[in-house]
């Protein structure tokens, strides 16, 4: 019967919605199937470039399939926007340690 | 406090006001009898001295700028001033009382032209004076230099003459003072401009550049500049900071090549100029014409982008039925997100220094500034850089924070100046062979002030300091500086005259012979993050010509000693060091170091220099992203700037071997529109020819790299590291132990 007990029963329960987080590119994103794993999957058989004499349509093969991937990968970002993030992330711990994995995957296949 | 609209705001106390309309009216008028007329008040000398008192004590004093925005709302300059001393110039000159008078205005005239720039200490009221301030500027310009007919400028000149007869061990401090309100006034003059933040009024051509120039050529202000630039060692000692100003507000941004025209060059690159432009328009208009729907805007076309995975995507518009790359750029387009932008860096407060800005000048203007310009090549240069220098060093009273920076680029502008005047006499002679005699070489000895070890000195302290406390534009002026030091001393070396070769060999030899400049100049390319367009166009343009200086002058001389400074871990480490000095340190060893700075001790060695060696520090991926971000700017570049990036890139790729670094997907995209467009370099121009060339052949090798290592695929995704860099360049790994 005292409304101070201090309990706050009485008080009305805000409810704040939380907004759904943002989508974002970071490492995970990048280092999942659909990220540079993809790209070293599809690379063989996607890209398919001539060579000497062709270098202006090699070229736009080669922006058109990375294009197309980031945009698999990350919808929201422009094509120059999506690099530069990619290139910014590159510089962290964990992918620079991936990068030289990668590196080092072929030079073995190579020396095999 | 807010104020409810309609209602007055009040914003000078009116007391105040009424103190000074009161002294303005006072002080004369237009007769009515006599309506053209301006007829001195009783008290008009008291009445000037009280203005004067009341703009110090009470303006100065208590930091507010009232009693200069009712002085600009009573019209005290174009209204009582400009008549009182026009008056004094037709009436002779010779009345004692009159004299001071017109004295007692010019003393007046000073402080209500000072620049109203503003800062970062502003009260409330700077705020809400300084526009109206700076608008009433323009119009005390206006009336200076236009005043009905009557030549104010020499009449200003008339009053400081008989100080400046005066020798100066006789001069006292008055009429030093007098001096500098006459410099001081000028160079107000030369800075007052529209301000690009207010409303214009419409005839912002009657305070252009162009026009002061005029009004200084016309009625002797360029001839008292000289003679006192050329006396400045002896007699005006005093007055140098003020001369630097005014020659710097003159010269800032004006185009030393077009200045330096004939009438017939100058039109013909006008209409080049034009050509371009129109060209630029219609090719505009033809890329435009490409994609352009061919029937009307409700056609609704649609088509499918088959991808992997049974994945589909639309993109509409007919445009995108023309071929592949259309289609996956308006995918690109019709994204609504952005990136966000990292704040800009906040722009630099003083606007009176910005020197970035091009000035365009009338032909008339063109004409009297040359003359100027080669007058004071041939007399003023030396004296007063030499003095400005030293009084700058000495860190002399008179000398402000602004003035090193002034400095640097005025010596950089008469440089370049000097160099086109010697190719356009060249050039004129040339023109007229056979009608005049042979043309005698002649001597750089013009310039020699500025081209001494004292300058090298101050030079290469200053850039050092600038670097280490951020100073952006005080490193751009002096980039410049340096830069056109490089360019003249090359010139130098290609005359004739075997004095001046002898010399220039010296410099040469003084200027590579410190490490520290090779370090410094690869600190300055390297550090570009967010200084602006001004400080990328200079970091690069002196790149360019030190690399390429370097180059031949280490070719010619094959046993160029460096003295390089290292530094070396003292005690128990010294003795090792004593064994590795000599060998090349890996950078894991260098970083190291570096974290050791404290117990470090420099160690001065000379070696012989390696120009392969030093090349190579360019060519890494710092330089590379600031050479990067000023090529896409390319369509605002001239040919000589692209040449510059085209040059550094092909360095890259082909001298050093090195084009890893160029295997970056936005550095591919970039380069391929440059060439294929949409909104490409201009085909018909001859750096395009260059350029295509040159992406051909990197894209050539990086086909090549992809079907070598496959992993290049990821990398081009990044920065490569340079342990891997090597490794994808080269295909094996760097040699750890490589011996000098």
């Amino acid at each position: 019967d005292n409304p101070e007990l201090g309990l706050g029963l009485d008080e009305e329960v805000k409810v704040t919605k939380k907004r759904q987080p943002i989508a974002k590119l970071d490492e995970g994103r990048l280092l999942s199937q659909n990220g540079i794993p993809r790209l070293r999957r599809t690379a063989k058989s996607k890209l398919k470039l001539k060579g000497k004499g062709h270098e202006f349509s090699d070229a736009a093969r080669i922006l058109n399939f990375y294009q197309l991937w980031l945009d698999d990968l990350f919808p929201r970002a422009k094509f120059a926007d999506g690099l530069a993030m990619i290139e910014k992330l590159g510089h962290s711990k964990r992918l620079q340690t991936m990068r030289r994995e990668w590196i080092d995957e072929e030079k073995t296949n190579f020396s095999k | 406090d807010v104020v409810s609209f309609g209602q007055e705001v009040q914003v000078v106390d009116p007391e105040v006001r009424a103190h000074v309309y009161s002294l303005v009216t006072a002080l004369g008028g237009f007769n009515g009898e006599n309506a053209d007329c301006y007829v001195l008040g009783d008290d008009a000398l008291a009445c000037l001295r009280d203005i004067k008192r009341w703009l110090k004590l009470y303006d100065e004093k208590i930091n507010r700028m009232d009693v200069a925005r009712c002085l600009g709302e009573a019209n005290l300059v174009n209204g009582d001033l400009l008549p009182i001393l026009s008056n004094w110039w037709t009436s002779g000159q010779n009345n004692k009382h009159m004299s001071r008078i017109a004295l007692a205005c010019l003393e007046l005239l000073v402080p209500l032209t000072w620049p109203a720039e503003f800062h970062k200490d502003m009260t409330v009221n700077h705020h809400r004076h300084t526009p109206y301030i700076q608008q009433a500027q323009v119009r005390y310009k206006r009336g200076l230099l236009s005043y009905g007919g009557s030549n104010l400028l020499r009449t200003v000149i008339r009053i400081a003459l008989p100080s400046m007869a005066v020798p100066r061990s006789e001069r006292t401090t008055r009429d030093e003072g007098i001096l500098k309100l006459m410099l001081y006034l000028f160079r107000n003059i030369s800075i007052i401009s529209q301000s690009a933040r207010l409303a214009a009024e419409g005839d912002e051509e009657e305070t252009s550049r162009s026009v002061t120039i005029n009004a200084f050529a016309e009625q002797d202000v360029f001839a008292l500049l000289l003679t006192m630039c050329s006396n400045v060692g002896d007699d005006f000692s005093q007055q140098d900071m003020a001369l630097l100003e005014i020659l710097f507000h003159l010269v800032k941004g004006v185009n030393v090549e077009k200045l330096f025209m004939d009438d017939v060059q100058r039109t013909a690159k006008r209409t080049d100029e034009l050509k371009d432009l129109l060209s630029k328009e219609s090719s505009l208009k033809r890329e435009y014409a490409k994609n352009a729907p061919t029937r009307h805007g409700r056609f609704g076309t649609m088509i499918w982008v088959k991808r992997d995975d049974a994945k589909m995507s639309t993109v509409s518009g007919q445009d995108v039925l023309k071929d592949e790359q259309t289609t996956l750029l308006k995918m690109d387009q019709s994204k609504k997100w952005n990136k966000p932008q990292p704040r800009r860096r906040q722009e630099e407060l003083s606007t009176n220094n910005s020197f970035d800005t091009p000035t365009h000048l009338s032909s008339t203007a063109t004409k009297n500034l040359r003359s100027f310009v080669e007058e004071f090549l041939d007399s003023g240069f030396n004296p007063l850089f030499t003095h400005v220098r030293k009084a700058i060093e000495r860190e002399a009273e008179r000398v402000t924070d602004i003035n090193s920076r002034q400095f640097f680029y005025t010596v950089s502008w008469f440089l370049e100046a000097e160099r086109v005047r010697r190719t356009y006499q060249k050039y004129t002679h040339e023109q007229s062979k056979g009608k005049a005699k042979e043309m005698e070489p002649d001597s750089f000895a013009l310039v020699a002030g500025v081209l001494n070890q004292e300058t090298f000195v101050f030079l290469n302290r200053a850039m050092q300091y600038g670097l280490d406390h951020k100073d952006w534009e005080d490193i751009n002026a002096e980039m410049r500086c340096f830069t056109q030091i490089l360019l003249t001393v090359q010139e130098m070396s290609k005359s004739p005259l075997e004095e001046d070769q002898e010399i220039a060999e010296n410099i040469q030899n003084r200027i590579f012979y410190e490490e520290t400049t090779h370090d410094r100049v690869l600190a300055l390319v390297r550090g570009y993050k967010d200084q602006g367009f001004g400080y990328l166009d200079a970091c690069t343009e002196l790149s360019h010509v030190f690399l390429r200086m370097l180059e031949r002058y280490s070719k010619e001389n094959i046993d160029l000693q460096i003295r390089s400074r290292r530094k070396a871990r003292r005690k128990k480490t010294a003795e090792k060091n004593a064994t590795t000095n000599g060998e090349e340190e890996d950078p894991e060893e260098q970083a190291s170091e570096d974290e050791e700075i404290e117990d470090a001790v420099k160690v001065a060695k000379e070696r012989t220099f390696d120009f392969k060696r030093f090349s190579a520090k360019f060519c890494t991926q710092k330089s590379v992203d600031t050479f990067f971000a000023f090529t896409k700017f390319y369509k605002e570049l001239d040919s000589e700037q692209l040449k510059r990036a085209h040059r550094y890139f092909y360095r890259i790729a082909f001298k050093q071997e090195m084009s890893v670094l160029l295997f970056r997907v936005d550095i591919i995209n970039l380069f391929y529109k440059m060439i294929k467009g949409p909104g490409g370099l201009d085909p018909s121009k001859p750096v395009f020819k260059e350029w295509e060339e040159l992406v051909r052949q990197i894209i050539r090798r990086l086909v090549k790299k992809i079907e070598q290592r496959p992993a290049l695929i990821t990398e081009l995704l990044f920065s490569k590291i340079n342990a891997t860099a090597f490794y994808l360049e080269y295909g094996h790994e760097k040699q750890t132990l490589t011996s000098e």
